[in-house]
């Protein structure tokens, strides 16, 4: 999948950081508990931890601003911000830009001939879409697994987000995953990948 | 280990120690207003369990919708009350309330100064809390703990004003809280020099709870103005003119602090408990003060990394909260590096080894350990936009934290603490059942949450659809938290049994032995 946000690349890298520093742990944790020989450890372990962690953080940050940033970069060349006052520049660079509502309780999607669908993003395949998100009445959430992205939007406030469709037809949840009052367990919608006419192997679904 | 060196105030001062029948001749009058601090310890230790018991079963009640998809017998807004419940009773009414209670007992014997000071405050923060939690229970609010506006405004439930009622009972019961831990880390004779660790923790903690809890006033305050419509300004309500950001900063600038607030006291028992069971002690007390102060310090201006996919949280602010919220991992680490430390700089007394609270400590620290890694993880905006931000994955890590650390530390201190209130030493055997119960269950529940929220499980969902993975990580959590019930109910018969039955204790109930077979006379009671 063609998103900057992906498991694979440098967040596999963080996840093996954490992985490795929870193994790290526990074998110390062992080791205290277990080893026949002993010593008193000195202040230099403590500080070289220290230094490790400083420089994790370091690279955290450096990696995940980067990252951030380049998935930034296709929303706004001027804000470089998610969202905010998105003035229309560059949708052009985008195959399809869509409105999307949230609503107590679901998402309306409104495409670029103002027609609205209550619940289905229909896009193409490997398509680059454009959401516009806004939410009229509650903090709602925006997660699409199968595009990795999770965003919240409060009320009053308009955020963009990107997806590149996946490449086989099918349907995709979209789902709200901040809680939003009573209704929230069913404010889900599908993300519909139609191959359509002009794909001769083409699948309705 | 020579006798002077257990005296040593950084070792938990022994002298002051002594079992005791607290339980026998305990008048009513005593149990409800006594000041003496041993009472109000015990009085809030009980009260915990109960709370524990009630939001136990709300947890019991809806993990056993959730084992399976679709709908069984829970409908949405009962699921969201126990839900809502569930994380209010164990955060405001078990958790911080335990911890605050066991400090409140091992800070005068740890001082030498043998009384609470400040008790009256200690005793309304008790009772006004009782309150908070009747309402709670009344009102059956349905917006979960984070109660985000205006969400929280349009529940559609008549009394949901007694949940923002509430929530200002609990602000006012905390700052009382914090005010007497304050005060009674200032009754140090020790100077920056001798201060236990556990002072030094009182000290820390007891300066952001005063200091936290005045955002948390407000949010109630203004939620219950914006619902009543008092007034022509509105705080929070965005449809009257009010600010959903502004309530956002406002919370979160409480609720980090909040997680905290349980999380210090439980390390400081660490920093009691510890030497005593070791016979020698701590590996650094500078690591330790340090790692307070920092603490404390990187607390206050994190909070938005709890709802940083949104649009303010961005640009170089972004990037602030982002370091800051990985620098807070330091502190923490200092902490778990001192105790493996000082576990390893000596042999392990078999004393400790079979001990039940040593055994919880140990694997307290693995939780901590476990949980607190991916707090590395959870604090980059890159992977918090995928995967962790509201999925199953944060209650991964705050159930690691707050149960598997925080919350089994306390029981830690409470068995290390049963002797001194009954003079009794409770049953072994089944210490052993609700300590292994309690582990595995906590794994597998802790575990699947995170394999749950990994594969995009949103939190606070009643229903849910067959999506490969999620029903089977959702039938493990409910089996570890069947798992956990179970040890609780071990325990509670434990609690009763052996208060009554256990065998007597005179002398000192954690004596270091470091060879039992060698010394079998000398073991100590069971």
């Amino acid at each position: 999948m063609e998103n900057a946000l992906g498991i694979w690349g440098p967040q596999a890298i963080m996840m093996a950081i954490t992985a490795s520093f929870t193994v790290l742990g526990m074998v110390m944790l062992l080791a205290a508990m277990m080893m026949k020989r002993r010593w008193k450890p000195s202040y230099a372990v403590e500080f070289a931890f220290i230094g490790i962690m400083l420089a994790l953080v370091w690279y955290g940050d450096f990696t995940s601003t980067k990252t951030y940033a380049a998935y930034q970069a296709d929303l706004n060349a001027e804000e470089k911000t998610v969202s905010g006052n998105y003035d229309g520049l560059g949708e052009e660079a985008f195959d399809r830009v869509v409105t999307v509502v949230a609503f107590q309780w679901g998402f309306g999607f409104i495409n670029e001939e103002d027609e609205i669908s209550r619940n289905a993003l229909v896009v193409k395949p490997g398509e680059k879409v454009l959401l516009k998100v806004v939410s009229n009445d509650v903090i709602h959430g925006l997660n699409i697994p199968v595009a990795q992205i999770t965003a919240e939007i409060d009320p009053d406030d308009k955020r963009e987000l990107w997806i590149r469709a996946p490449d086989a037809p099918g349907k995709y949840l979209i789902q709200c995953v901040n809680y939003c009052g009573v209704g929230h367990a069913q404010m889900k919608a599908w993300l519909v990948v139609d191959a359509g006419e002009e794909e001769t192997d083409g699948e309705n679904t | 280990m020579a006798t002077m060196e257990m005296d040593d105030p950084k070792m938990g001062l022994k002298a002051h120690w002594e079992p005791k029948n607290l339980l026998s001749g305990l008048t009513l009058n005593q149990i409800l207003f006594s000041n003496d601090y041993r009472h109000i310890a015990l009085k809030g230790i009980f009260t915990a369990f109960i709370m524990l018991a009630l939001g136990g079963t709300f947890a019991i009640i809806f993990r056993t919708e959730l084992a399976l998809p679709d709908v069984q017998f829970l409908g949405a807004r009962v699921y969201m009350t126990l839900m809502t419940l569930h994380g209010m009773v164990m955060v405001f009414g078990f958790l911080i309330p335990l911890v605050v209670s066991i400090s409140y007992y091992m800070l005068p014997k740890i001082l030498g100064t043998d009384r609470l000071l400040w008790a009256g405050a200690a005793q309304a923060s008790y009772w006004i809390l009782i309150v908070a939690a009747v309402l709670l229970v009344i009102g059956r609010p349905d917006f979960t703990w984070t109660a985000y506006a205006p969400m929280s405004l349009r529940t559609g439930n008549p009394n949901i004003w007694m949940g923002h009622v509430a929530i200002i009972l609990v602000a006012v019961s905390e700052f009382l809280a914090g005010a007497v831990l304050f005060r009674n880390a200032l009754a140090s004779k020790g100077g920056l020099k001798n201060t236990p660790l556990m002072a030094w923790a009182a000290g820390t903690i007891g300066l952001l709870f005063m200091i936290s809890v005045f955002p948390l006033g407000f949010v109630g305050f203004g939620l219950l103005s914006d619902w009543a419509q008092w007034t022509q300004v509105a705080y929070f309500d965005p449809s009257r003119g009010g600010s959903v950001q502004f309530f956002l900063y406002v919370f979160w600038t409480y609720g980090h602090p909040a997680v905290y607030l349980p999380f210090v006291p439980a390390i400081a028992i660490i920093y009691t408990i510890m030497p005593r069971f070791l016979g020698r002690p701590m590996w650094s007390y500078w690591s330790g003060v340090v790692a307070f102060v920092l603490l404390a310090i990187g607390a206050m201006p994190i909070g938005p990394h709890h709802f940083q996919p949104v649009y303010t949280v961005s640009g170089d602010y972004q990037r602030f909260v982002q370091i800051l919220t990985m620098l807070v991992f330091i502190p923490s680490v200092l902490h778990v590096f001192n105790w493996i430390s000082s576990l390893f700089m000596g042999p392990i007394p078999d004393s400790a080894r079979r001990a039940i609270p040593f055994k919880f400590m140990v694997f307290s620290i693995a939780f901590i350990v476990y949980g607190g890694a991916t707090a590395f993880l959870n604090a980059q905006i890159a992977p918090d936009s995928d995967f962790i931000h509201n999925s199953y994955w944060i209650p991964a890590h705050f159930h690691a934290m707050f149960f598997g650390f925080s919350g089994q530390m306390a029981f830690a201190g409470v068995y290390f603490l049963f002797p001194y209130f009954t003079g009794r030493m409770y049953n072994q055997t089944m210490g052993n059942w609700h300590f292994w119960l309690w582990q595995i269950g906590l794994f597998i529940k802790i575990t699947g949450m995170g394999i749950a929220g990994y594969l995009y499980f949103p939190r606070w969902v009643y229903d849910y659809l067959d999506i490969p993975g999620w029903a089977d990580a959702q039938m493990a959590i409910t089996i570890g938290g069947y798992m956990v019930g179970l040890g609780f109910l071990f325990f509670l018969v434990n609690l009763f049994w052996s208060a009554k039955y256990g065998k007597e204790v005179t002398d000192d109930p954690w004596p270091v032995i470091h060879d039992l077979k060698a010394a079998p006379a000398a073991a100590p009671a069971e």
